[in-house]
């Protein structure tokens, strides 16, 4: 992979050996998916669902969420997700809301890191 | 369900990510095939049973989620068929057991590790793979044993045939008496009111009884046995011998002793010249004290000595032959058999026909 591009990605907590190694060096593959990633709308959606108090629908997205970061090896997105999922699996919306910009932050870097390495290639 | 068949890998997850992944694991090796729901996992399962060898399984879905298509697939046993996996981004207490509880093979974390799916998936179906073979190996042995069985008691009856044709010769028969008697005696046996209660595997022992009733000839001396004229009254005790010697015989082959068809052969060559009247050899056994098989043998054997050409007379026409033996010319027999045997007469007429016609 291009150094630029993984340096881009590595500054955003994006492990780029841990996902190639998911992806069985398939670069191609694993580009198709994260280059896709700003378009997933489970962040939208999560904060839609925690702005009308729809614990189900906040849980759903952001459990979705935590499974493309995981797959991406987003680490820093990842343990920002994760900590959201488990207070709303304990059905602590309050809780998931203290915890949502920190989260927000996570997934504006990630997103934005997506974009810059999509700009070099 | 032979091996090449099993081939496919299910994968059945709602997210898109997570199929491209597995999929890129085996796609070398195995077809995919992928589904985004239970729904339709659960029916590309049954559809493809044969072709399956292992469903990797996602829990939160829509439509019908994980959980359930493992309960379905455990309450129809197809969990013994297709070795299921669950892969799971939260692996909690609950889940394993109830994953457990109903019939899965393994449960895999999500986001996964590829070559820990790929190692555990495979030994997985390498065993599955194993036991099919066995369990096939095993059919197959079995199958070849039962044949073997088969070709043994054919073995045994064609040596029991061999021995009674060898002992007809030396009294200038063929084989194809004994083989007519043993037709006519499985015939009417199978086609008339007197086989009433036996199997048709008795039936056929009856017949392997009736080729060897004149077994005890082979006791006798040629002179008496090929004489042309009348047998003086000493000659005819001699030959009546014959029945008591072919029992005899009989129970001294310890192989022919432990034959299923053993009990009907010793009694046929023993009482096959008893008399309904009770006038016959060798106990003078009155009615139906001779079991009816062994009776059938007897009208048999009369039957067919008519018929034939023997040393010591021409052949009657079979109309004659009938007449004669209704007439009591040839001995008495049961009405009730006299009865069956005229109905089935023209039926048994017929074994004649190609022997006649050569």
């Amino acid at each position: 992979m291009d150094e630029r591009k993984r340096t881009c990605l590595e500054a955003a907590g994006v492990n780029v050996e841990d996902v190639l190694a998911r992806f069985m060096n398939n670069e191609a593959l694993m580009l198709k998916f994260l280059l896709r990633f700003p378009q997933d709308p489970n962040f939208q959606l999560l904060q839609e669902a925690m702005a009308r108090q729809d614990l189900q629908g906040a849980y759903n997205a952001a459990h979705t969420l935590k499974g493309v970061a995981g797959n991406l090896s987003m680490t820093g997105l990842m343990a920002a997700v994760s900590t959201v999922v488990e207070d709303l699996r304990g059905g602590d919306m309050a809780a998931a809301a203290d915890k949502l910009p920190h989260l927000a932050q996570q997934y504006r870097q990630t997103v934005e890191a997506v974009e810059a390495a999509a700009q070099l290639s | 369900m032979n091996d090449p068949a099993c081939e496919s890998i299910l994968i059945v997850d709602d997210d898109e990510i997570n199929r491209a992944i597995l999929s890129n694991i085996f796609e070398s090796d195995y077809k995919i095939l992928e589904a985004e729901n239970g729904r339709v996992g659960l029916d590309l399962v049954i559809r493809h049973r044969d072709r399956i060898c292992a469903l990797l399984l996602d829990v939160v879905m829509p439509e019908m989620d994980g959980m359930e298509v493992l309960r379905q697939m455990h309450q129809q046993g197809l969990t013994q068929e297709i070795p299921v996996f669950m892969v799971t981004a939260d692996p909690g207490a609950t889940t394993i057991r109830d994953a457990y509880q109903h019939g899965v093979m393994d449960v895999i974390s999500k986001p996964v590790v590829p070559y820990v799916v790929r190692r555990r998936v495979e030994s997985v179906v390498e065993l599955f793979r194993a036991r099919r073979m066995l369990g096939a190996e095993v059919e197959r042995q079995r199958d070849q044993l039962i044949l073997q069985t088969q070709q043994l008691a054919e073995m045994g009856v064609g040596m029991v045939e061999a021995l009674a044709t060898a002992i007809e010769f030396r009294s200038d028969e063929s084989g194809e008496h004994v083989r007519r008697i043993r037709d006519i005696t499985t015939y009417l046996l199978s086609n008339s009111p007197l086989g009433e209660g036996l199997t048709e595997d008795e039936i056929q022992l009856i017949g392997v009884a009736a080729i060897t009733h004149d077994v005890g000839k082979i006791s006798i001396p040629d002179a008496i046995l090929n004489k042309k004229g009348r047998l003086t009254p000493e000659e005819f005790e001699i030959m009546k011998s014959h029945t008591v010697k072919g029992a005899q015989l009989l129970s001294s082959i310890p192989q022919m002793r432990g034959h299923s068809a053993y009990h009907y052969a010793y009694d046929v060559a023993l009482h096959h010249h008893e008399r309904w009247d009770g006038r016959g050899y060798p106990d003078g056994l009155v009615g139906d004290q001779t079991p009816i098989w062994t009776q059938i043998v007897s009208l048999a054997d009369v039957y067919d000595a008519l018929i034939s050409k023997r040393c010591y007379k021409d052949p009657f026409p079979t109309h004659v032959a009938m007449e004669m033996i209704l007439g009591g010319q040839c001995g008495a027999f049961n009405p009730r058999l006299l009865e069956a045997f005229v109905q089935a007469e023209p039926v048994l007429a017929q074994l004649y026909q190609p022997s006649r016609g050569a």
